[in-house]
């Protein structure tokens, strides 16, 4: 039992960054109907920006969080202009291949500026965790869920209760209708990559202390997040949440409980089931692509 | 594959023989280059080299067959490339099979994979399709790591044999050239084939695709399947080539760069693929610095991919093609084009289509409520309803687009309910779209190519007849003149004509037009209205959708009214128009209807 | 600021770096030839700096001592871009100059075996760094290694955990790629033969974002003491901070990567007090000292294993290729094969008849950060 709770924790937490990172698929996803196969290296640069930051140059925490999160806004504005806006009249697969080809430059820029090493990047609190009972909780962890709640509110009070929100959701639903309302389609999209960009690296800055910073780890992360999405419905905010947390919380046991070498194995194999047996996801219905 | 390859060499070798020579020159060309690869003095770096450029080129055409014929992502070709050369490796070192064996066992396993992929997601769109080739990749990569006993795991597959008569370096790059000219050619033709017809038309669009009698989920299989049966080969090849394979050459970033190689000299073509894979194999072969900042090189690759799909999507090749094409038009016809024959299937039934107790509800909206009508053989008959009535999705139903939530749908006498939208295209059902959809990358004639090639289509066998068959369709609406132009540079109004030819050419027993005079001027509405009248003529049963009430009492013998997914009145068209329901209907729903008509 | 400046000088240092070397291979005529597969460009271009300038400070003590045969020694370096592919074109390349005698390949064991085959066709000596034991034990009889292969790495960590720690009881945790499955079965074996049992062998797939279920079930296996094999050092980094915040404070001995500076840098505290086998300390012996002076005075830099295995490859090549007298192959070979009690950079060397120039290991300890040399455990079979 006590084993248990502590699998448990261990997968919430992990599970709450492959939900964060999907939220950023979900939202460019509906936005533009394109997924964005570079949103794993948008955590990747986000961390490595904090590491120059906070560790090369040794300024402040919160200052360098603060000046990342500006970086990850600008990333996410080039990438939209760069990637995206140029090709927005294509079919998607250019679309796709081209945020493929941003996946690797990215990854591979940051390696021939900074190396292979893989880098150390403190965490926000001094306690590396408390005791609680037999369930050591990892300070980092807790920060993480706490995070992923608090963002998860923000977007539902943002998408229902602001004006901009509303204009956002109305810009994904039918982009000819709302830029008829008057509703600017190109600045919703560029909103919405950066806003994808930030959550992207938040969750990046966040997890590098418990994974360390590498240049892999958008990638790692990236894909179990695409899995999530696919698992809680294409699309869906709440499916992106519960298919990330479960994601966590079935790889973690099935490590302790089946077998450790195959963990990668359990989130495939979760995800081909559903690919063949509920496509649409938990919550999602809408599979086709709009035509 | 092989069969429909071999079935199009005779056609093609027809086609191109009388302008270069045909397969002979490329026959002098191929033999050229092995004797240059088997006697010229290579020292083993280049023979390398060449080796490498051969055996990658192989998979990268499986690259130009899957994504550049057919529009479908693939981003594991390295796993399959793998696949094939794990065959050859594990076959000739490890079971002491004969490499030819290994080959065949290899190209065999990385189709089957290949199809299977395929099979589980391509009903599903590319973004899944890109996700569980990514996934299929990776994993392959951790079983060649892990399965320890089987693969030897990073280690790697040494001492890999080559075959008899092929052992030294030049032997073998000669039996490379070989299979490459050979796959080359395939390749090459296949656009030319009813596979590959069927492929491009896929890619351009989907739905179109399917209602030109193509199922376009068998395609898109064997597209994909195709091309990892030849990054198998090519595996396979490289094996022997190199004697020792291991898991880091058949990583997630190989494919990267399998994916590039096609890119970068185009997708559309072999040729590019083959100027592709020679350029970064030589490139970064001469461009070594690049190489000594680790991941300086991918990040060059990654930008590439940006860089090439936004200012040359057609890739190099296509860049040079572009200009050649102004050098090389393609000679014209020798002979006019024949008649339009239009010979519907003779069925001892009197009418061409039978609808009882039609309805298709989403959700609680009932689009179409308990309709039945019949659509007499020979007869014009018009479908007409204001705005919501039912009418496209009724016609969406007709097309299988749509499953029925109740009723029965006959044609010709039999029940065609239950059948996808390709299989009533080869039952004998033609139809338009109300907002035009053609295959936008080809010309008028390969559009037409394809509606002729319609399965059930008793007329005309074999590409010249196809050819004939088209351009008398093109004739027939008046634009046989422009057959080799391409779709965008028609107005719209004889892009609806195109359309309207594309169906006729595959010979049907119904045509569906849905509102054909949509968006078009005055004029064009009259040149219609007289098309109309000479499809007519021949004896074609048509059923036509419109709001054009000018149009319908011109030409339709017989008339369906729908209003709110219901039938209001059907029979001969003088009588229904002067029925107090249906003119009640039109002026109360659409005030503007009378001036219209 | 610093990012730009970092590549800016990689960029500049490898530029500069390849050409300055294969320049010194200007002068034709009366040199004695010998071929060198280095990773110049590729993922390990740095290590690869550090072959080439281990390789050329021997060889300039060769040169200067009147060099081999009567001739000044010549190293001519082609680059394996750190691929398979790549070590076969560059072996290929080198072995079309028929007036090379022999070879320095890869450190990377998959390399080794990529250009096996093509060694064995030429039949030339190659001297290798990859540590796979199979490497000398598949019949190819011109491969020879300079350092110890992976087998000794699994009888040292049970003789030291066992006899100088005295702890019976152990916990085993490998990486399942084949250097950790070889390393966990090495270590399994040896822990028998000396009457130890092993309580859990527990193996993991690599890039594991999570080792709670693996430190989960070496605290429950109730094991004294804790071996493991692990490639890469973000992997252990984690598992030994989730060690620790679990609570397992067990006496810990581990591969080489468990005193690696990337590992010590990402693991920090939760990694002092361990101990781990090293082929390479400075402090193990004289000869170890020595070449660590010399390679500081011209890199600037403390050498690694990387270096110091090219530099007593160069050494032992250069005797053996004298005392053979002529540069034929089967002489050469038997030359290297006959040297015994060598004493190098990495130890002593007395090559067996498969090849093999090292049986053993030094063991160094993780003293809060600092890695300080233990004692030196050889086996004589």
């Amino acid at each position: 039992m006590d084993l248990a709770l502590q699998l448990l924790f261990t997968g919430i937490g992990i599970g709450a960054v492959y939900a964060l990172v999907a939220l950023g698929f979900v939202l460019i996803f509906r936005a533009t109907n394109v997924v964005n196969f570079a949103q794993g290296e948008f955590s990747m640069v986000a961390a490595f920006v904090m590491v120059v930051l906070a560790v090369d140059l040794g300024w402040p925490y919160w200052l360098s969080f603060l000046l990342s999160l500006c970086a990850m806004a600008l990333v996410g504005a080039l990438f939209n202009l760069g990637v995206y806006y140029p090709l927005r009249n294509r079919s998607f697969l250019p679309v796709i291949i081209a945020t493929i080809g941003a996946s690797i430059f990215l990854a591979n820029s940051v390696l021939a500026l900074y190396g292979p090493q893989p880098q150390v990047l403190q965490g926000w609190f001094d306690t590396p965790g408390i005791q609680l009972g037999p369930v050591y909780l990892d300070s980092q962890y807790l920060l993480i869920i706490a995070v992923t709640i608090v963002l998860v509110a923000f977007q539902y009070w943002f998408f229902e209760h602001t004006l901009l929100g509303k204009k956002l959701q109305a810009t994904s639903q039918d982009k000819e209708m709302a830029s008829l309302l008057g509703i600017p389609v190109s600045a919703m999209i560029m909103l919405t990559f950066v806003y994808s960009a930030l959550l992207g690296g938040i969750a990046g800055i966040l997890v590098a202390p418990v994974l360390f910073v590498s240049i892999q780890m958008g990638a790692t992360i990236a894909l179990k997040a695409f899995a999530a999405t696919i698992i809680g419905g294409f699309g869906d905010v709440a499916g992106a949440i519960i298919g990330g947390l479960a994601l966590g919380v079935i790889e973690t046991f099935g490590a302790a409980y089946v077998s450790v070498p195959y963990k990668d194995g359990f989130a495939f194999l979760v995800l081909v089931l559903f690919l063949i047996f509920r496509p649409q996801g938990i919550f999602g219905e809408r599979v086709a692509e709009k035509a | 594959m092989s069969a429909t390859a071999q079935a199009a060499k005779p056609a093609a070798a027809r086609r191109i023989g009388g302008r270069f020579g045909g397969p002979l020159a490329y026959a002098a060309v191929a033999a050229l280059a092995t004797l240059a690869a088997i006697y010229a003095p290579f020292d083993d770096y280049i023979l390398h080299i060449l080796v490498e450029t051969a055996t990658y080129a192989i998979a990268v055409f499986g690259l130009t067959v899957v994504l550049g014929l057919c529009g479908q992502i693939n981003l594991a070709q390295a796993a399959f490339f793998g696949l094939g050369a794990y065959a050859v490796g594990l076959g000739t070192s490890d079971l002491h099979v004969s490499f030819w064996l290994a080959l065949v066992a290899g190209a065999c396993v990385a189709l089957v994979m290949g199809a299977f992929l395929g099979m589980s997601t391509l009903r599903l769109g590319g973004h899944y399709l890109a996700m569980v080739t990514i996934s299929f990749q990776q994993i392959l990569t951790l079983v060649m790591i892990n399965w320890i006993p089987v693969t030897h795991g990073p280690d790697g597959v040494g001492n890999i044999a080559r075959p008899a008569f092929f052992t030294s370096g030049h032997g073998y790059l000669g039996l490379c050239v070989v299979a490459l000219a050979l796959v080359g050619y395939l390749v090459w033709h296949l656009p030319e084939t009813k596979l590959g017809r069927s492929m491009r038309a896929v890619r351009d669009n989907e739905l179109a695709a399917s209602v030109s009698g193509i199922d376009v989920y068998r395609v898109k299989v064997a597209a994909f399947a195709l091309c990892a049966l030849l990054g198998g080969i090519g595996g396979g090849l490289f094996a022997g080539g190199f004697a020792y394979v291991s898991p880091d050459q058949f990583s997630f970033a190989e494919s990267i760069v399998f994916l590039t190689m096609a890119l970068l000299g185009g997708v559309a073509s072999p040729i590019g693929a083959l100027i592709g894979t020679a350029l970064l194999i030589v490139l970064p072969e001469t461009l070594r610095f690049l190489k000594s900042v680790p991941g300086l090189y991918l990040a060059i690759y990654g930008l590439a991919v940006i860089l090439i799909i936004r200012f040359m999507p057609d890739g190099i090749w296509g860049f040079v093609q572009s200009y050649l094409r102004r050098f090389m038009t393609p000679p014209p016809f020798a002979q006019a084009a024949p008649e339009l024959v239009l010979a519907p299937a003779k069925l001892e039934t009197p009418s061409a289509l039978e609808i009882e107790g039609l309805s298709k509800h989403f959700g609680g909206l009932k689009a179409v409520d308990g309709v039945s009508f019949s659509v007499r053989r020979g007869s014009v008959h018009a479908l007409i309803g204001p705005n919501g009535s039912g009418k496209t999705t009724t016609l969406n139903v007709l097309s299988g687009l749509y499953t029925p939530t109740a009723g029965k749908i006959a044609l010709d006498g039999h029940d065609v309910t239950g059948l996808p939208p390709h299989a009533r295209t080869a039952a004998g059902l033609g139809r338009t779209f109300q907002n035009i959809r053609l295959f936008r990358s080809m010309s008028a004639l390969d559009n037409i190519v394809i509606g002729a090639e319609r399965p059930g289509n008793a007329l005309g066998h074999g590409h010249a007849a196809l050819v004939d068959r088209a351009r008398a369709a093109l004739g027939f609406v008046g634009l046989e003149g422009r057959a080799r132009d391409p779709i965008t540079s028609f107005s719209y109004g004889h892009q609806r004509l195109i359309e309207v030819a594309r169906a006729l050419a595959g010979n049907p027993t119904l045509l569906l037009l849905d509102e054909p005079a949509a968006g078009l001027n005055s004029t064009e509405k009259l040149e219609l209205r007289g098309l109309l009248k000479r499809i007519a003529a021949k004896g074609l049963t048509i059923l036509i959708i419109d709001h054009d009430m000018a149009l319908v009492s011109d030409v339709a013998e017989h008339i369906t009214v729908l209003n709110f997914g219901r039938r209001i009145a059907d029979g001969g068209a003088a009588e229904v128009l002067r029925n107090p329901d249906v003119i009640a209907a039109y002026l109360g729903a659409e005030p503007d209807a009378a001036h219209r008509a | 600021m610093k990012l730009t400046r970092r590549g800016f000088s990689r960029v500049l240092a490898a530029s500069l770096a390849a050409p300055a070397f294969i320049g010194r291979a200007g002068a034709q005529g009366a040199t004695l030839k010998i071929g060198m597969c280095a990773p110049v460009t590729g993922p390990a271009a740095e290590q690869g700096r550090y072959a080439q300038t281990g390789a050329k400070i021997a060889l300039d003590a060769v040169n200067k001592a009147g060099g081999v045969l009567g001739k000044q020694v010549e190293l001519i370096i082609e680059d394996d871009q750190t691929t398979n592919p790549g070590i076969v074109l560059a072996f290929s390349k080198l072995a079309a100059q028929e007036d090379i005698v022999a070879f320095l390949g890869s450190i990377r064991s998959t390399q080794v075996h990529a250009m096996a085959p093509d060694v064995l066709k030429l039949g030339k000596p190659v001297m290798i760094g990859g540590t796979d034991p199979a490497l000398t034990h598949m019949g190819n009889q011109w491969l020879f290694r300079f350092r110890p292969n992976d087998s000794y790495s699994g009888r040292v960590l049970a003789d030291y955990g066992v006899n100088t720690l005295g702890k019976k009881k152990w916990a085993i945790v490998h990486s399942t790629d084949a250097f950790g499955t070889a390393g966990g079965k090495a270590l399994a074996d040896a822990l028998g033969k000396i009457g130890a049992t092993v309580a859990l062998d527990q193996g993991y797939a690599n890039q594991s974002q999570d080792f709670t279920p693996v430190v989960l079930a070496v605290k429950q296996s109730g094991a004294d003491i804790l071996g493991s094999y692990f490639t890469f050092e973000n992997d252990l980094g984690i598992f030994a901070r989730q060690l620790r915040q679990l609570g397992v404070n067990i006496p810990y001995v581990g591969s080489p990567s468990i005193v690696n500076v990337t590992a010590l840098k990402l693991a920090g505290p939760a990694l002092y007090g361990t101990f781990g086998v090293s082929d390479f300390a400075e402090e193990s012996s004289e000869a170890a000292k020595a070449f660590g002076k010399l390679y500081r005075e011209v890199a600037k830099v403390a050498p690694d294993v990387q270096a110091s295995w090219t530099y007593d490859a160069m050494n032992i090549l250069s005797a053996a290729i004298n005392k053979a007298g002529k540069t034929d192959p089967g002489a050469i070979r038997e030359a290297i094969l006959a040297t015994k009690g060598y004493d190098g950079a990495e130890g002593v060397y007395n090559f067996d008849a498969n090849g093999d120039g090292l049986h053993g290991y030094n063991i160094v300890k993780n003293e809060k950060g600092n890695i300080i040399f233990d004692k030196h455990i050889d086996f004589t079979d």
